[in-house]
């Protein structure tokens, strides 16, 4: 009889698990804050810290600032509903969404509905596409980490910096190389590290860390719509007549 | 959080609000060296995404009347913070501020909006700007 409760316990619990918890891979499906300094309070924009950048190249700097001009189509493109980008939209302050199976990561951030499908089949990167905001993603584990490393951008913002300072706007190249590695750090936790590999800009890649908070009452609701071209009044400053 | 127990809180309870961030199209859009402070009452809301508007018929000293455009945060935002196209309602009066639109017109940001009762609702966009309650 007691064997039979202790079979019938582990069934249970085997069949109370998600597939990805199955084997030794973590399974980060839920709702999570966007990447933030560890300690730092749920709130705006995130940037990387100057002083975890590596040092620029030559022209590097020119490349990394871009200057304003007064024309607010080049000064904010997000005010007219062209896309945050990867990173960037993914450190605007609002929820991000993670599903995942065996095959496939998927990431829906709130702002502009931005949404990453990250295969974790082990292939290669995709060489005949155009680059594009959001790049080209592919996943792999190493142990209890999964390594996504991304490549084939346009040349966009960086990060959100231009949320925190509007006198700047930081970019990446087209030879912009993005890799992240997620790992459940405790069960509230993803530890978030990310690492700029821009070729053109800097002399070395650089890497900074950050969190993930899980808030699972924001599933109660899920990820709210996020259509920029509903209702933009008033883009580039010129507002639509009451 | 609860139309009615937290977001627009009981009479008496003051808020008080960090410094509205700029959100993505603030610095584009709105002036911050224009601070506006508007009183009238609710015409219209645009329960409408990439930000909530909201207008209000402001009267003169003239009795003149004109109508204001006030823009908030998202409204995935503003649910997150437990408020909803119901929490303005056409009709209210309220006292608004905010930062004029860059171009000159009857539009501004919205912060914080006070119902005659006392009430305040936080409308700002950015999610590090929920207001803490205090006594």
């Amino acid at each position: 009889m007691r064997k039979f409760a202790v079979y019938s316990f582990l069934f249970t619990a085997a069949l109370s698990l998600s597939p990805a918890q199955t084997g030794t891979k973590p399974d980060f499906s839920g709702f999570w804050s966007a990447p933030r300094q560890a300690g730092a309070k749920y709130g705006g924009a995130t940037v990387f810290m100057k002083d975890k950048m590596a040092a620029f190249k030559p022209g590097g700097e020119a490349l990394f600032f871009e200057p304003r001009t007064g024309d607010p189509y080049h000064d904010e493109p997000r005010a007219f509903c062209f896309p945050s980008g990867f990173p960037s939209a993914f450190f605007a302050p609002y929820p991000i969404q993670i599903v995942q199976s065996r095959d496939y990561l998927v990431m829906v951030g709130e702002f502009q509905r931005a949404t990453r499908l990250i295969p974790l089949d082990g292939r290669a990167h995709n060489p005949d596409i155009e680059p594009t905001y959001y790049g080209d993603s592919v996943g792999h584990w190493d142990g209890d980490t999964l390594v996504i490393d991304s490549t084939n951008f346009k040349r966009w913002s960086l990060d959100d910096y231009y949320y925190v300072n509007p006198k700047e706007y930081r970019m990446h190249s087209e030879a912009f190389h993005a890799i992240e590695r997620l790992r459940r750090k405790d069960a509230t936790t993803i530890s978030y590290q990310f690492t700029v590999d821009d070729p053109k800009i800097f002399t070395a890649p650089w890497t900074e860390e950050f969190e993930m908070k899980l808030h699972p009452e924001w599933g109660k609701v899920g990820i709210y719509e996020f259509v920029c071209e509903e209702n933009n009044r008033c883009p580039g400053g010129k507002c639509q007549t009451n | 959080m609860r139309i009615g127990s937290l977001v627009l809180l009981a009479a008496g309870v003051v808020l008080t609000v960090a410094p509205a961030l700029a959100h993505h199209s603030f610095a584009a859009q709105f002036d911050d060296t224009k601070p506006v402070k508007m009183t009238g009452t609710v015409t219209k809301v645009e329960w409408s995404n990439p930000h909530i508007w909201f207008y209000i018929d402001v009267k003169d000293k003239d009795g003149k009347v004109t109508n204001w455009g006030f823009s908030g945060g998202p409204p995935g935002v503003m649910m997150r913070r437990g408020i909803t196209r119901n929490s303005i309602k056409i009709g209210d009066v309220v006292v608004v501020d905010g930062f004029r639109a860059k171009d000159g017109s009857n539009n501004a940001s919205s912060g914080t909006v006070t119902f005659t009762d006392g009430r305040k609702v936080f409308t700002a966009a950015a999610e590090d700007t929920v207001p803490s309650e205090s006594k």
